[in-house]
């Protein structure tokens, strides 16, 4: 099931149980106007939404109800204790139909009938105040039984043969019917193609067509313009046939087609004696000897002759069974399954009853068909019912369940994952320290157990809180349209990796800046179409929106095929601004002034009509990426196009980080921020001023020992080869190199951030427990700096 | 190609869509006495057929398909 068609179930349930609690509470105050709009409002809703999808049979039902509320609304009908049973009548009926799409069934082809007779019963609490044409309207008018005398012509042109079989099928009850199918004419652009629905009837034996009017000469001939008329004989119920042409109701006239009137061929004995002495003959064939070559021209030829005795004696229904035993015949090469089969259906001569003296119109095709009108068709007054009331509806299945309640189960996990970790060390201290070795193992198996547990645990909460990208994309495709539409611009949206998944916060939060990114795209991207051709690209711009996972990470690209920006332009307002001075000016690459944009302060009101849309500056879509641990990168080819590139963490919840040693203390820093770990040689250090720096790479790396940031005493210790270990991270886009003690190994850890006076603490980002109980700081290397 | 022209023949195999109404109009308009051939054909679209009919084509070969032949043979004519 798609996941529009699963909210629109949703959103249903909602709607029709929100309906039948107004409809309630009108009961109590039915004047009440406020209450009345709502209600018009929720049916209005509900039915907008399933026209999105192939539901006629709802759709019919909804908007029934609609005009009804609407007329209710606008005072022409006064509200009423009937109004409100059919009213509800009809939503218990929308909700079965949900029970069937949802359990992915075939809606039941009575279903088409139930939703007419209810709109139709809607309708009339309409029509018995407005005018009655809207009757008229009604969906499956009285007409289409049409009650004048039927061309009998129209039979003749099925061919005999057909007519035998289609005869022989309506021996088990199914009636025969005659479809008269005239589409209109702009079918062909509406995508329709009659002769296909037409071969699709149900119960298909014959169709045929036939032309409208004459043929005009070719030079004016229009072939898309349908000027033909199909005409199907199925055996089928009217019911069937009207669900298949459910969407063309008013071009379909269905006639049933009587069976013929049974003849009396003569004295019931003479008759009987008859079918005898043809049984008779059948039994001696199908006793000769099998060993022929025409054996099964021979038992072919029994098959028919008994077929013809079965009909004319009136238990044709025995024909099938007779036809299976006659394949088994042909297969085994035998007569003798006949013969015994026979026997048993026509039992020897002495018992009489066999035949009975019914009448029959032995050669089934005496040529008097009728083609009558089907009159079954009648409108009952009273309510359609539906054996469901409200109160017995499904429970939903879908739980909607408060992030709090969530979230509290998430650290919950958090610290279960703590915990567990705590028994690797139990372990190790049952060996080292009791010496029981035997114990250790089983510890560390049953550690084994419960870690397994606790990770699929993690992943399933999780699980819980990942949403598709879906549900930012969703409101694109509308906002290009809308945006582009309003500049005069075409433009193409390709949405890609819709169902990427990350968590709900990641998603939440992407909303914004994407919506900002796009809208710049759209605004000064993407050029008038007439400058595009002049420039020799097609005049339809392309906005490509790109999700995918790689390994923890969701990478959402936005790349447009626009003008690009102009390095040239920014370097200028940059230095203009102050973000940039003279040197830099001169310096910079174009790479790194076109990453100016989301310097803060860059979008200001004299750059709003350049750059940005909004006054939103750029730098605000930076800050709320990087709320969430994401980073966003710019890339732009003047004339050519710009490419955004985000990438966010798959989940809040666990955090990767290094943890390092300073002054006998562990810290912890975020694996992301990270760029490497190096050793530099106490010799290779050089103080410039009162600040330390190395080269590395080529490249001059501003030095600082994490003792002084933190305020703490001791110097940098360095390892035997008097190398000290450097954390280098990237701060924005400068990177630094942070002198520690030691680098210890990488953890997961669930951050808490710092609570009370502690969380004043800026250089810190939180706190995490670690498996044996120690608790680990996390530094913010950010605001450290 | 679901429409193949052979000198005075159509040739419609496999599934003849509605885009090929046009061209098929627009080939018969020079051949006025053109025939059809069905043999390979199993779906026709109705705008072809009223273009076949509109210009009097006559069918040499009716598709293998009994149902399809069956309403081929309710409005075209047969060549013989």
């Amino acid at each position: 099931m798609n996941p529009l068609l699963e909210q629109f179930l949703l959103e249903a349930r909602e709607a029709l149980e929100g309906i039948g609690e107004k409809l309630m509470s009108l009961e109590d105050a039915p004047e009440d106007q406020e209450l009345m709009t709502q209600l018009f409002r929720l049916v209005h809703t509900l039915k907008g939404n399933s026209g999105l999808f192939e539901f006629p049979e709802m759709t019919r039902v909804l908007h029934a109800s609609e005009d009804l509320m609407d007329a209710v609304r606008n005072g022409e009908v006064s509200y009423s204790q009937t109004l409100a049973d059919r009213l509800l009548d009809a939503m218990d009926f929308v909700g079965l139909l949900c029970d069937d799409i949802e359990a992915e069934r075939a809606t039941a082809p009575s279903m088409a009938v139930d939703a007419a007779e209810l709109a139709r019963s809607l309708r009339k609490l309409v029509s018995s105040v407005v005018a009655t044409e809207e009757l008229s309207a009604d969906p499956f008018p009285q007409t289409d039984i049409s009650t004048a005398t039927v061309d009998p012509t129209w039979l003749t042109r099925v061919p005999e043969a057909i007519l035998q079989s289609a005869l022989d099928a309506t021996q088990n009850g199914t009636p025969l019917v005659w479809v008269h199918y005239t589409p209109s004419e702009e079918c062909f652009f509406q995508g329709e193609d009659p002769l296909h629905q037409a071969r699709q009837t149900p119960g298909f034996v014959w169709g045929g067509m036939a032309a409208r009017a004459a043929w005009p000469v070719l030079a004016e001939m229009d072939a898309y313009r349908c000027m033909l008329n199909f005409d199907v004989l199925a055996a089928a119920n009217i019911e069937d046939i009207r669900v298949h042409f459910r969407y063309v109701p008013e071009q379909v006239q269905i006639f049933a087609v009587s069976l013929p009137t049974p003849v009396l061929l003569g004295p019931p004995d003479l008759h009987d004696e008859t079918l005898q002495n043809l049984l008779d003959v059948q039994r001696e064939v199908l006793s000769l000897p099998d060993d022929v070559e025409w054996l099964a021209g021979r038992i072919k030829g029994a098959v028919a002759s008994l077929s013809g005795c079965l009909r004319a004696s009136g238990r044709a229904k025995d024909i099938e069974m007779l036809h299976t035993v006659a394949q088994e015949a042909l297969q085994v090469a035998s007569a003798a399954p006949l013969a015994a089969w026979m026997e048993s259906a026509f039992p020897a001569r002495s018992n009489n009853s066999v035949a009975p003296a019914e009448p029959a119109a032995a050669p089934v095709l005496a040529p008097k068909f009728e083609v009558a009108s089907d009159s079954t068709e009648v409108i009952t007054e009273s309510d359609v019912k539906f054996g469901r009331r409200a109160e017995d509806a499904n429970i939903p299945k879908i739980l909607k369940v408060e992030q709090v309640k969530i979230d509290r189960l998430m650290n919950l996990i958090g610290e279960m994952v703590v915990a567990k970790n705590a028994i690797p060390y139990l372990a190790n201290r049952a060996e080292m320290v009791f010496g029981v070795r035997e114990l250790s193992r089983e510890i560390k198996s049953q550690y084994a157990v419960i870690n397994r547990i606790s990770e699929e645990m993690q992943d399933a909460i999780m699980q819980v809180r990942m949403m598709p990208i879906s549900f930012v994309f969703q409101r694109f495709p509308r906002l290009v349209r809308d945006t582009s539409r309003r500049f005069g611009k075409e433009v193409n949206l390709v949405l890609e990796g819709q169902e990427t998944a990350a968590d709900k916060n990641i998603i939440e939060s992407l909303g914004d800046p994407l919506v900002h990114i796009v809208r710049n795209s759209l605004d000064h991207g993407l050029e008038m179409p007439n400058v595009r051709l002049a420039q020799g690209k097609s005049a339809l711009g392309t906005l490509k929106i790109i999700a995918k996972q790689e390994s923890d990470r969701v990478l959402i690209e936005i790349s447009d095929d626009g003008k690009g920006i102009d390095p040239e332009i920014i370097k200028q307002k940059a230095y203009q601004k102050g973000l940039i001075d003279e040197q830099t000016l001169e310096r910079i690459s174009d790479q790194e002034a076109v990453n100016l944009v989301f310097a803060p302060g860059f979008s200001t009101a004299e750059v709003v009509s350049d750059l940005s849309g909004r006054g939103v500056g750029m730098d605000v879509v930076r800050t709320a990426i990087e709320r969430v641990n994401g980073s966003i990168a710019l890339e732009s080819i003047k004339g050519k196009g710009t490419v955004i590139r985000l990438s966010l963490p798959l989940s809040m919840a666990v955090t990767t980080v290094m943890t390092i040693e300073s002054d006998g203390q562990m810290f912890g820093i975020p694996m992301d921020m990270v760029v490497e770990t190096v050793r530099v040689p106490r010799v290779s250090v050089r103080t410039i001023k009162q600040s330390m720096a190395t080269v590395l790479r080529g490249r001059i790396t501003p030095l600082k020992t994490l003792n002084s940031i933190l305020g703490l005493a001791a110097p940098p210790l360095a390892n035997d080869n008097d190398e000290l270990a450097t954390l280098v991270v990237r701060v924005g886009d400068d990177t630094v190199g942070i002198l520690v003690d030691d680098f210890h190994e990488t953890a997961d850890i669930i951050l808490k951030p710092l609570g009370g006076v502690l969380s004043g603490l800026r250089a810190y980002s939180g706190s995490a427990l670690m498996g044996d109980g120690s608790v680990l700081m996390v530094l913010n290397a950010k605001e450290m700096l | 190609m679901a429409l193949n022209f052979k000198d005075k023949k159509v040739i419609l195999s496999d599934v003849v869509g509605v885009e090929d109404a046009e061209a098929l109009l627009e080939w018969l308009q020079k051949r006025p006495y053109a025939r059809a051939v069905f043999s390979q054909c199993t779906y026709v679209h109705p705008s072809t057929i009223q273009v076949l009919l509109a210009a009097g084509v006559a069918v040499s070969a009716w598709p293998e398909d009994a149902e399809l032949s069956c309403w081929l043979q309710s409005i075209l004519p047969s060549c013989t």
